[in-house]
């Protein structure tokens, strides 16, 4: 506990010291707040603030775990009852966060540990191959890697979905780096905020290419030639035009890793298949002699996923969520989450960015400190270019003390 | 910019009626109730309301007496009044499918422009411009361009769209450009109908309701209206809920044994609510497992917002010729059809008890759960009853 406290201290001390860098969100006082306090396992909800000053003067008195704030607007946000709140609508919140999906380096940095019978092992994991139970305990760790393919992410939903087919203005955008493993996008426009749960839902299909009808788009039981449908305006195009860059662009080896991978799941006949007859495969559709329409679907709907973004779902058709604020403090890591225009999202590079106002490392110091390591194992870091670790249980190591932030808040290491 | 009036004659729904009616849009409805009675067009008006809900009340698409003149706007702000008052969601679906299919047939005869001006009376963000290609259509070696002179701004599209549930009126699978939806006229008008449609739905709070309701009733005249509707309606009632009896064994009513699953279809089509598709191929196949007459089919969709008798016949007799099986609990359940919990019904959530097998088993299929039924239902018949019966012969 004595960890808490202390990480608690330093909280404090940076909300007091860093009041100008707590940014005001839009129709703050139509918010509803949530804190995760350092003492206690629970979310404090249901609290308002008339202006960014008072919730300023909270931060530093408080230096909470975690800080939230909704994206939904009330007329009365701190009201107990949900149903007395007067819902007035709601942002939509994009979430791209990596423990969400597969990375190719997760089984570098990610542990899983099941409760059940013991077994353990490194990757993504959701079940116990051994005993079959989801009581997993994971140890998930942050890498520029992983965040640069949530960046990836984000940029395409932006330049490819966004901007292109919803026409959002660069203005109403809002993009922060979580201070974990992701980013958040937010759009603040009237019109979208008077969007249903349910209206929500179309657009997330929209972007994860979810329910797209094969039928309806002119994809299937086509003989014609393939380049008709260049032309369409939404999700036919991008099939297509995704179909011609991975066949003609990607190299064979990169090609064979993609269609083995989840996504697709074709065998490697059909991929040798499809890579003895590339140029069938550029101009026509579903008429290939030696390619049947349950293979012809496979292939598609692994090109689909392949363009659609990966968001977290619930958290955009959920009209009452809580996320972070931007400019407060990460608890499991000690990071700003971090807010962005499209250009500074361009290079911005959380584990080591060179432009001070945006950096998330905010504890960044040379001085050292000593802790113990609790966590059996853990993976190396990677940050401002130096790496840490991997440690094990019971080492007591020197580190500088954004590292020892990092790892208390982890909560695999304490104070030595 | 206002619509000419002649746009609001024939659909008075539009949002500019307040500014061409703003005499009567503004009275209180017992004074507008009043001074209908005291017009010329009192007799006219009440002819053309029983009409409508004659027509409303046998599910048909259309009425013979319809006229798009004044007169139209005051039956339309009076079978509005009259909708709160009768406060009956299962009348007020059928009024207000009906309605809205009339106006979809006016409207799908008029131009683009006006359609185009409607829309922007509904303050709907719709962009009208010369023809425009958005894509191919290819059907069989067929090709087809794709044209349209209309653009709907998405969220829009998104809010009309929310109580259709086909698979092709999703935006994924829509052209979508620089915020707007690529849309043919005809899906635009029907999605003005779905806009009219809701605009019957009462929105009153009881309390409202019932001083609104008893001051009205204090109308003479309107009391008679209101009366003469309900004595209607109750008459029709009982057409409606036999409709559903399943009579293909001569007289045997077996609705009482259907799923929980069947139920909550035929009791959302009753009240006039729209099925999405995977709902309506369910209980057809259902019911014709069941042998059920076809006609008797065709006649509970009638009550579909976008019932059309000639294309639901076909498919309906197309299906009977296939001979499709309806689909099984667990296809059901992961549809979300499975309605074992929310009705709380013993036979799905707890299953049976197997004699032969000496053991618990589950339903697996709906078409079983009435077999179930029946012979639980024959059992016991066959104990009291044919002691009875017995007794009687023997005498
Ligand atoms: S258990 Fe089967 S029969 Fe019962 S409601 Fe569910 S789907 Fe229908
Ligand atoms: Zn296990
Ligand atoms: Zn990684």
């Amino acid at each position: 506990m004595s960890e808490n406290k202390l990480l608690k201290k330093l909280f404090q001390a940076y909300y007091r010291e860093n009041k100008s860098k707590i940014p005001i969100v839009d129709l703050l006082e139509h918010r509803e707040f949530g804190f995760i306090p350092w003492d206690k396992q629970i979310m404090i909800r249901h609290m308002a603030f008339k202006n960014v000053e008072l919730l300023k003067k909270y931060l530093a008195d408080n230096g909470s775990r975690h800080v939230y704030s909704s994206g939904t607007l009330y007329l009365q946000p701190d009201n107990l009852n949900m149903n007395n709140k007067q819902y007035q609508g709601c942002d939509l919140v994009i979430d791209i966060d990596v423990d969400h999906f597969e990375t190719p380096c997760k089984t570098n940095h990610d542990y899983w540990y099941c409760v059940e019978c013991g077994k353990s092992g490194k990757g993504m994991m959701n079940k116990c191959p051994k005993c079959g139970k989801r009581k997993l305990r994971n140890l998930n760790w942050i890498c520029d890697i992983c965040l640069d393919i949530a960046k990836r992410d984000i940029i395409s939903l932006i330049y490819d979905f966004l901007f292109p087919d919803f026409g959002i203005d660069e203005k109403d955008l809002k993009i922060a780096f979580s201070g974990h493993r992701g980013y958040h996008l937010k759009v603040e426009n009237k019109k979208m905020r008077g969007l249903s749960s349910g209206d929500r839902r179309e657009i997330v299909d929209y972007i994860t290419g979810s329910n797209i009808s094969l039928e309806i788009l002119g994809l299937k039981n086509l003989s014609l030639n393939l380049s008709l449908l260049r032309d369409n305006i939404g999700w036919s195009k991008k099939i297509i035009l995704k179909i011609e860059e991975v066949l003609k662009n990607y190299s064979n080896d990169i090609i064979i890793k993609l269609f083995k991978g989840k996504q697709f799941g074709l065998s490697n006949d059909t991929i040798e298949f499809i890579l003895n007859n590339k140029q069938n495969f550029l101009e026509i559709l579903w008429n290939i002699e030696g390619f049947g329409p349950k293979k012809w679907e496979t292939f598609l709907y692994g090109i689909i996923k392949e363009i659609g973004i990966r968001i977290d779902d619930p958290v955009s058709i959920d009209i009452h969520r809580l996320i972070r604020y931007p400019g407060s403090l990460h608890g499991k890591t000690g990071f700003k989450v971090q807010e962005l225009s499209i250009k500074e999202l361009d290079t911005f590079n959380p584990l080591d960015e060179s432009n001070k106002n945006l950096d998330p490392i905010v504890f960044q110091s040379d001085i050292m400190q000593k802790i113990e390591i609790l966590e059996p194992k853990v993976p190396a870091t990677k940050i401002k270019g130096q790496t840490y670790g991997p440690f094990s249980q019971g080492e007591i190591i020197e580190v500088p003390h954004h590292i020892a932030v990092f790892l208390l808040c982890r909560g695999v290491a304490k104070t030595a | 910019m206002t619509v000419p009036i002649e746009l609001i004659y024939r659909y008075p729904w539009l949002p500019s009626l307040k500014e061409f009616f703003s005499d009567i849009a503004s009275k209180p409805p017992s004074e507008f109730i009043s001074t209908i009675f005291s017009e010329t067009f009192s007799e006219e008006i009440q002819e053309r309301l029983f009409e409508i809900f004659k027509a409303a009340f046998d599910n048909l698409e259309n009425v013979s007496y319809y006229k798009l003149d004044k007169v139209n706007v005051y039956l339309y702000l009076l079978l509005k009044i009259l909708m709160v008052v009768l406060d009956n969601k299962i009348i007020t679906n059928k009024i207000a499918n009906l309605y809205s299919k009339i106006n979809y047939n006016d409207l799908i005869k008029e131009n683009d422009y006006n359609i185009y001006s409607i829309c922007e009376d509904l303050k709907l963000d719709i962009l009208y411009s010369d023809p425009m290609e958005y894509g191919v259509n290819i059907l069989k070696d067929q090709r087809e361009l794709l044209k349209t002179s209309f653009r709907i701004y998405y969220t829009d599209y998104l809010k009309l769209i929310s109580n259709l549930h086909d698979e092709y009126r999703k935006l994924v699978n829509n052209a979508l450009s620089n915020g707007y939806v690529f849309i043919q006229k005809r899906s635009l008008i029907r999605l003005i109908q779905e806009y009219i449609r809701n605009k019957f739905e009462v929105k009153e709070d009881k309390a409202s309701l019932e001083s609104l309701k008893k001051e009205l009733l204090n109308l003479q005249e309107f009391k008679e209206l209101y009366e003469n509707i309900l004595s209607q309606w109750e008459l029709k009632k009982e057409v409606f809920e036999y409709s559903f009896d399943i009579s293909f064994k001569e007289g045997a009513d077996i609705s009482n044994t259907f799923p929980p699953c069947i139920n909550e279809i035929l009791s959302k089509s009753q009240e006039g609510q729209n099925l999405i598709h995977i709902e309506r191929l369910f209980l057809v196949f259902f019911l014709h497992a069941l042998n059920y007459p076809v006609d008797k089919i065709i006649d509970i969709f009638s009550t579909m917002p976008d019932f059309a008798r000639d294309k639901t016949a076909y498919q309906v007799n197309f299906a009977k010729k296939k001979g499709y099986t309806p689909h099984k609990c667990t296809t059901l359940k992961s549809l979300n059809l499975c309605m074992a919990a929310k009705y709380k019904d013993k036979i799905c959530l707890e299953g049976y008890y197997s004699k032969k097998q000496d053991a618990q088993k589950k339903i697996k299929h709906p078409l079983f759960y009435v077999q179930l039924k029946q012979f639980r239902a024959s059992r016991k018949e066959n104990h009291p009853n044919n002691n009875l019966k017995n007794n009687n012969e023997r005498k």
